[in-house]
């Protein structure tokens, strides 16, 4: 165990946060190129960013929506979220695993983070809840969905469970389940809908880019499917 | 359904027109979409990914589909805000399911991910079946785009269901109603969606003028063709058939108000169903207004009460207009204009009933037209009662996204698109619901005939028609446009 302990901590992770990085790099590159073609395809470039900027500022801290649907859901939601951001970046291990390459942030003391994660962790239990048994939720569900709830919930609950000194299986068994889960889960983000995590603002942007249509365009998917002589209506 | 043998797009042969004719009509769904050139083709999934494919070449959908395709979250919040969904708790209602139907094909068949997938883990392919299932999905919302409200990550299903349609209809698959008003409108005698002939429309003006003086005791015209005016006025032109308060109500507004204004006689519907199914007609339509703007110098296009046509005038003007922008107002904009500037005289007690509003979705969702006619009822009404939710947030009167003009779906439309409207209405004890907008008020009369609700029904104008003092005789004669006196007249010699 201690082996593939140290497999995961040592040669893999640099290859997780490669694939990562540069996959999600590679998603805002493509969504931010293909939005300002859009954009300049629009035969009205008069897009209102101020007000989509507003909006997209409104839903990172979406508190003022939370009990309009699904009230548990959302809050639970929201309290995932925040638990889960929070608790990844400000954990002082997570952030020493960047110290050799002589990056330092603040870190939030351990109790903070555990509270933090139980947040998470409730989040989590809550949404895969609602998967399960609400029926409109359900029926929206693919594989996918569950897997990453699942997923998740091995990540925050065995890195809060290793932290436990109440812990009865042992430290190497949860950091091992810890980090394979959370490496599939950096794997993953640049390949499901985690990419949100960047892509989110994306999301907003293109559904107002998106009405603003192409000018002639209608003439030529006419032309195009029916020739020049195009079609009565 | 028409494909027992759930057959693949490969394995099925390109067809002619005529050859469909005798394909039976499956009655498993409530009301069909095929126009009568291309009954039922066979090849019903192979012309779907092709005109998928051709409008993503030529248009700003694809960018849509992709940033879509990487970040729905399937959260199933737009479930709880869905009218539809609320009265069916059908699954395809949700309307996160309804656009993964679209995005699903989108990555299956013009994504590499998809396309690998398919070679590796085998292949789904797209059916009639499934075309046939998501044409019903896409007419059962009613693009009122609720949904998009409540959304966390920003989805708009309101433009997958109007791009689905549009794929939809480029493989020859359209509501018959629809397509058969927009064939008159563009290629048709009248040019218009309701065929009304010029004369017809003249006469009805003629006798709209005689009929506002006797109510109020004062002149009013309605200038036709008259060059340079201020506005050009387009309203639906069933309004001209169904209307005649509505109408009375803003030529009253705009005379009391001094409005240069006119209405062409090329031209004189505002009604643009591509908003609901085709960004072609939509583009062809938008520029019939312009041209007719263009042709008669106006300075402004003025939309009656109706909601779509506004939204589509407004929003997408700009996108097609192809020379000088003209800049569209909503009727409601100017009256408030007038009446904020001391113009209009409302008396405050001639509409002493409960009156409530009902904000068309195509003005209100993007908080565009909220306001204002709350301003304009509440100066003259007595008794006037918001709906909850309303503004923003308001539902759907069951009938958007071009429903209303299917007769085929009366029964949908009263039982499950409007029921929520229905009870909203039943909620606030009104006794009059005014709905500015054509679409709206037809769908609402029939909702309270339906649940025997006894409720008017009317336009804003109607009931500013009820209250409005007029100036004196001497006054009217300013009413726009340098207008002839015998403008109708002539109008009717010349027919």
């Amino acid at each position: 165990m201690e082996e593939l302990l140290d497999f995961l901590k040592g040669p893999l992770l640099p290859f997780v946060f490669m694939i990562f990085l540069l996959g999600l790099v590679r998603q805002v590159v493509l969504s931010t190129w293909a939005l300002i073609e859009a954009s300049r395809k629009a035969g009205d470039t008069n897009i209102p960013y101020g007000r989509v900027l507003r909006n997209i500022a409104t839903w990172v801290f979406p508190v003022a929506h939370l009990h309009r649907s699904l009230p548990v859901f959302s809050y639970a939601s929201f309290f995932f979220h925040v638990g889960v951001v929070m608790s990844a970046i400000f954990l002082r291990e997570h952030i020493d695993l960047f110290g050799h390459l002589g990056l330092n942030w603040p870190s939030i003391p351990r109790p903070y983070v555990d509270w933090l994660a139980l947040l998470a962790l409730i989040g989590l239990t809550v949404l895969l809840g609602y998967r399960i048994y609400v029926r409109q939720s359900r029926a929206v569900s693919s594989f996918a969905d569950y897997a990453i709830l699942v997923l998740l919930i091995l990540t925050v609950g065995m890195g809060y469970l290793a932290g436990q000194s109440w812990n009865v299986i042992p430290y190497n068994v949860t950091m091992v389940f810890h980090i394979a889960a959370g490496s599939a889960i950096l794997v993953l983000i640049p390949f499901t809908k985690l990419a949100h995590c960047l892509l989110y603002p994306f999301v907003r942007l293109s559904s107002e880019i998106g009405w603003h249509f192409t000018r002639d365009a209608g003439y030529d998917v006419v032309k195009t499917l029916y020739g020049p002589e195009g079609r009565k209506i | 359904m028409v494909d027992s043998k759930q057959e693949t797009i490969s394995q099925q042969t390109p067809t002619t027109v005529v050859e469909k004719k005798t394909t039976a009509e499956p009655k498993k769904q409530p009301y069909f979409y095929h126009l009568d050139q291309i009954p039922l083709s066979q090849d019903r999934a192979r012309m779907f990914l092709e005109s998928f494919a051709v409008i993503l070449r030529h248009t700003n959908y694809r960018p849509v589909l992709d940033i879509y395709a990487r970040n729905m979250a399937h959260c199933a919040r737009c479930a709880t805000t869905c009218p539809v969904y609320q009265a069916t708790e059908d699954p395809r209602d949700i309307p996160c399911y309804r656009s993964q139907q679209i995005v699903d094909i989108y990555k299956r068949y013009f994504t590499l991910g998809g396309w690998l997938r398919a070679k590796i883990l085998g292949d789904d392919p797209l059916t009639n079946q499934k075309v046939d299932e998501i044409a019903e999905s896409l007419y059962r919302c009613t693009a009122c785009r609720r949904c998009s409200i409540e959304c966390p990550m920003g989805l708009d299903h309101g433009l997958i269901t109007h791009f689905g349609r549009y794929v939809l209809s480029e493989a020859g698959i359209a509501p018959k109603g629809l397509v058969v008003s927009v064939r008159e409108q563009l290629e048709g005698k009248t040019r218009n969606t309701s065929a009304v002939p010029l004369p017809a429309l003249v006469d009805t003006l003629q006798f709209l003028e005689e009929d506002f003086e006797s109510m109020k005791n004062a002149k009013v015209r309605f200038p036709m063709d008259v060059s340079g005016a201020e506005y050009i006025f387009f309203t639906p032109v069933s309004d001209y058939l169904m209307e005649a308060e509505t109408l009375m109500g803003i030529a009253g507004v705009l005379t009391a108000g001094g409005v240069s204004w006119t209405i062409g006689t090329r031209v004189y519907d505002a009604i643009n169903y591509g908003l609901f199914y085709n960004d072609w007609v939509l583009d062809r339509v938008e520029n019939e207004i312009i041209g007719e703007a263009r042709r008669l110098k106006a300075k402004n296009i003025l939309i009656g009460e109706c909601g779509h046509a506004s939204r589509a005038s407004k929003f997408f003007i700009p996108t097609f207009n192809r020379g000088k922008p003209i800049p569209v107002v909503n009727i409601i904009e100017l009256t408030y204009s007038l009446l904020q500037a001391g113009k209009l005289d409302l008396d405050p007690n001639v509409v002493t009933e409960k009156v409530t509003y009902h904000d068309p979705c195509n003005l209100a969702r993007t908080g565009w037209i909220i306001d204002q006619p709350r301003a304009i009822l509440r100066s003259f009404v007595k008794d006037f009662v918001e709906m909850t939710p309303n503004g923003r947030e308001n539902y759907c009167c069951g009938g958007g996204g071009g429903t209303v003009s299917l007769d085929e779906i009366h029964k949908f439309r009263m039982e499950v698109g409007g029921r929520t409207k229905m009870e909203q209405i039943r909620a606030t004890g009104a006794q009059i619901v005014v709905a500015p907008c054509a679409n709206c008020k037809k769908q609402l009369r029939e909702l309270m005939k339906y649940h025997k609700l006894p409720v008017e029904v009317v336009g804003l104008h109607d009931l500013i028609l009820r209250a409005i003092r007029m100036p004196n005789a001497s006054a009217d004669q300013s009413d726009g446009a340098n207008a002839s006196e015998s403008s109708l007249v002539e109008f009717s010699r010349s027919q």
